[in-house]
């Protein structure tokens, strides 16, 4: 067992509480089982994770931010910050307006009414990143919106790595969203030097009846970090839950989306841009399940890849039996900088049943000749010109962002 | 005698295998307006391409002296900023890059090739919103993406506005007369006259004897099968308003 790549101190982490305790060994049973992903796991086979279980990432054991310079901005006026240093909360008080419930997990593992939503919106057997998340199941937040209340300022959660050189950060959040409840949420993950770490993160999100969930995700790990996120999301009738998602960070960067949409009428919409810099992967894998009447879903990604990148796009959308007039759409368009770069993009439609509407496209190409030379014939350099064209390629995604603060502050 | 702004010796231009340009000469001084005609298909939008520098539209012979120095081997970016420019025939759209972002890194590159002093947004806005107006712009076609949804007319008074900004010494304009109505046409032509100095020359691309009433070129020429086949005061443009081009292109052949 402790041949396994990542797995270290396994009798720490399974004599703790029983419920934890249960629950880790779940998880870690889970990847005994079945093991890390290789090319030949349907899933993972354009996503090489080899060089993540190769580099003997450690885990940091002491419990506290010694760099607390790290709480670099408070803008409160604008959002409600939670920051992450290394993996680990700095805790204090949180200004939380009525009706927002935030819990440091190790705390939420004692709520009953909070545990019963760990491990639920994901199948450990199908998401071994999220196994091993699970077997290190200690940091994260647990962030509630009661009934029916509307949170108008966003929630901010920054997780900065600062210089973790060689660590493994395993993070958990659970997002309940009750009924008939609407909150923005915004992920922004960043690094203040080009460490080489693993951020392993799960979001466990439930959305009740009616509730609405604007999620803001910015990864801008460093450029030799690895980063996996699994958004497993569930959503109850009318629910609805949009995400906006901008990458260009990481050595390789795996964003999956498992959704759930549970009740009628449920929506869900994925807007992505993303930037596989030069020696880099940028992975953006998707599924989506229509599970009943009426549900909608939609999802738009645009990426850039620069000289000698990959890039990932596995987008399925999977509509069940009975699930009748529901409409499923997904779009994918990329931007090649150089011939060599490595795109691999895979959609899948999975309709059983009748009446449904679905769509799917993808398109690649590279820069525009005439656009670069109308620029360059005005005086710009060739560099600045594509560097314009790129950015004017993603913006079309960060314009469909509806909260003008946070598109301004963290996309443009 | 002054060095000419622009001197063009037996060139030759392909692009993609085929050759365009075949053997053109062609002298402008300073001051001086030069109206060039010719049948579609002929070469002259190629023409302008091969001088400002973009890609695939290869040189295969000849050469070019613009203020004396080495066109050829200068980038397209060089040449714009050492004060070379074209208004296109059909300028590009390009969604996402909004018109004052764009114009603003247009002009700073070129007065921080001139050495002179960079605008910051402030100054900027205020001499884009002036020259904008001369032209009868509205001020929130600033704020649109390049080119996207103008009308033709409305095109060509953008090229006309970047024109105005950039203050170059050898402007091309390729057909800026198409799409305008009377009144654009008007607007169009006096701002080009006023840009007009005894230090800086246009080569005023068109079909239309219609434009060169406004702006009066001093010597016309008719380009046709890649080069130029004759060159005549601006009564040469009233007989092909006329006549068309057929007498000059049978009499060429003889
Ligand atoms: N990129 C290109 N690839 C292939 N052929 C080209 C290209 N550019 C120009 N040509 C061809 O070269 C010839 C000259 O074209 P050009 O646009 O220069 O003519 P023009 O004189 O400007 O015509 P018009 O009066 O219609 O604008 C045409 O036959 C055209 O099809
Ligand atoms: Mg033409």
């Amino acid at each position: 067992m402790n041949d396994l790549p990542l797995i270290q101190n396994a009798n720490m982490f399974l004599s703790d509480r029983p419920s934890v305790y249960a629950f880790r060994q779940q998880s870690l049973l889970s990847l005994t089982k079945k093991g890390y992903p290789t090319l030949k796991s349907e899933a993972w086979k354009y996503t090489d994770i080899r060089p993540i279980l190769n580099q003997k990432l450690t885990l940091e054991h002491n419990d506290l931010c010694n760099h607390c310079h790290c709480q670099t901005e408070k803008d409160d006026s604008f959002a409600l910050n939670i920051f992450f240093c290394n993996g680990k909360l700095h805790i204090e008080d949180f200004n939380t307006p009525p009706g927002l419930n935030i819990t440091p997990l190790p705390l939420a593992l004692y709520n009953k009414e909070y545990t019963s939503y760990i491990g639920h919106a994901y199948d450990a057997d199908k998401h071994p990143f999220a196994a091993l998340n699970g077997f290190y199941l200690e940091e994260g937040l647990c962030i509630c919106v009661e009934k029916a209340a509307k949170i108008a300022k966003p929630l901010t959660i920054n997780y900065n790595a600062h210089s973790p050189d060689g660590r493994q950060i395993h993070l958990h959040n659970i997002f309940i969203i009750e009924k008939g409840a609407d909150i923005e949420i915004v992920e922004n993950y960043t690094a203040d030097s080009d460490a080489t770490y693993f951020n392993n993160i799960v979001n466990e999100i439930y959305i009740k009846e009616g509730g609405k969930l604007n999620h803001y995700i910015i990864q801008k790990e460093s450029h030799s970090a690895y980063h996996i996120a699994l958004n497993a999301a569930k959503i109850q009738k009318s629910g609805t839950y949009h995400q906006y998602y901008k990458a260009s960070g990481a050595k390789i960067s795996r964003h999956e989306n498992l959704i759930n949409l549970e009740g009628p009428s449920a929506n869900a919409e994925i807007y992505a841009a993303y930037t596989a810099k030069k020696e880099c992967l940028n992975d953006i894998t998707t599924n989506i399940n229509h599970l009943s009447q009426n549900t909608t879903s939609s999802q738009y990604v645009k990426g850039v890849l620069e000289e000698n990148s990959s890039a990932v796009f596995q987008g399925k959308i999977h509509i069940a039996p009975h699930a009748d007039k529901t409409c499923g759409t997904q779009l994918h368009k990329a931007l090649y900088l150089n011939d060599n770069a490595n795109l691999n993009c895979k959609p899948e439609l999975e309709i059983f049943a009748d009446d449904v509407k679905c769509s799917h496209g993808a398109s690649c190409g590279e820069i525009n000749k005439d656009q670069l030379f109308y620029l360059i014939s005005r005086g710009i350099s060739k560099k600045e010109a594509i560097k314009i064209l790129t950015e004017a390629h993603l913006n079309e995604i960060f314009a469909l962002i509806p909260n003008e603060k946070i598109q301004n502050k963290y996309f443009y | 005698m002054a060095t000419p702004l622009l001197e063009i010796k037996d060139l030759h231009a392909r692009v993609q295998d085929k050759e365009i340009i075949k053997g053109l000469n062609l002298t402008i001084n300073r001051g001086e307006i030069h109206a060039l005609m010719g049948p579609n298909g002929a070469g002259k939008s190629s023409l302008s391409y091969v001088l400002c520098g973009k890609d695939g539209y290869e040189v295969t012979s000849g050469t070019i002296l613009f203020k004396g120095q080495d066109l050829l081997s200068m980038p397209a970016e060089e040449r714009a900023r050492n004060g070379l420019f074209l208004s296109m025939q059909s300028p590009v759209e390009i969604p996402g890059v909004i018109v004052s972002n764009f114009l603003k890194q247009s002009l700073n590159s070129v007065l921080k090739h001139r050495k002179q002093e960079e605008l910051d947004t402030i100054n900027f806005m205020k001499l884009l919103r002036s020259e904008a107006e001369k032209l009868g712009i509205k001020p929130e076609f600033l704020k649109r993406f390049v080119n996207v949804g103008f009308s033709g007319g409305e095109k060509k008074r953008f090229e006309t506005l970047q024109m105005s900004l950039l203050k170059p010494d050898f402007c091309i304009l390729d057909e800026i007369d198409s799409g305008l109505d009377v009144d654009a046409l008007k607007i169009v032509a006096e701002g080009v006259n006023s840009l007009h100095t005894q230090d800086n020359a246009f080569l005023v691309i068109t079909h239309y004897q219609r434009l060169l009433e406004d702006i009066v070129p001093d010597i016309v020429h008719i380009f046709a099968d890649g080069k130029i086949i004759k060159t005549g005061d601006k009564s040469l443009a009233a007989q092909i308003e006329k006549s068309g081009y057929a007498s000059f292109l049978t009499k060429d052949k003889q």
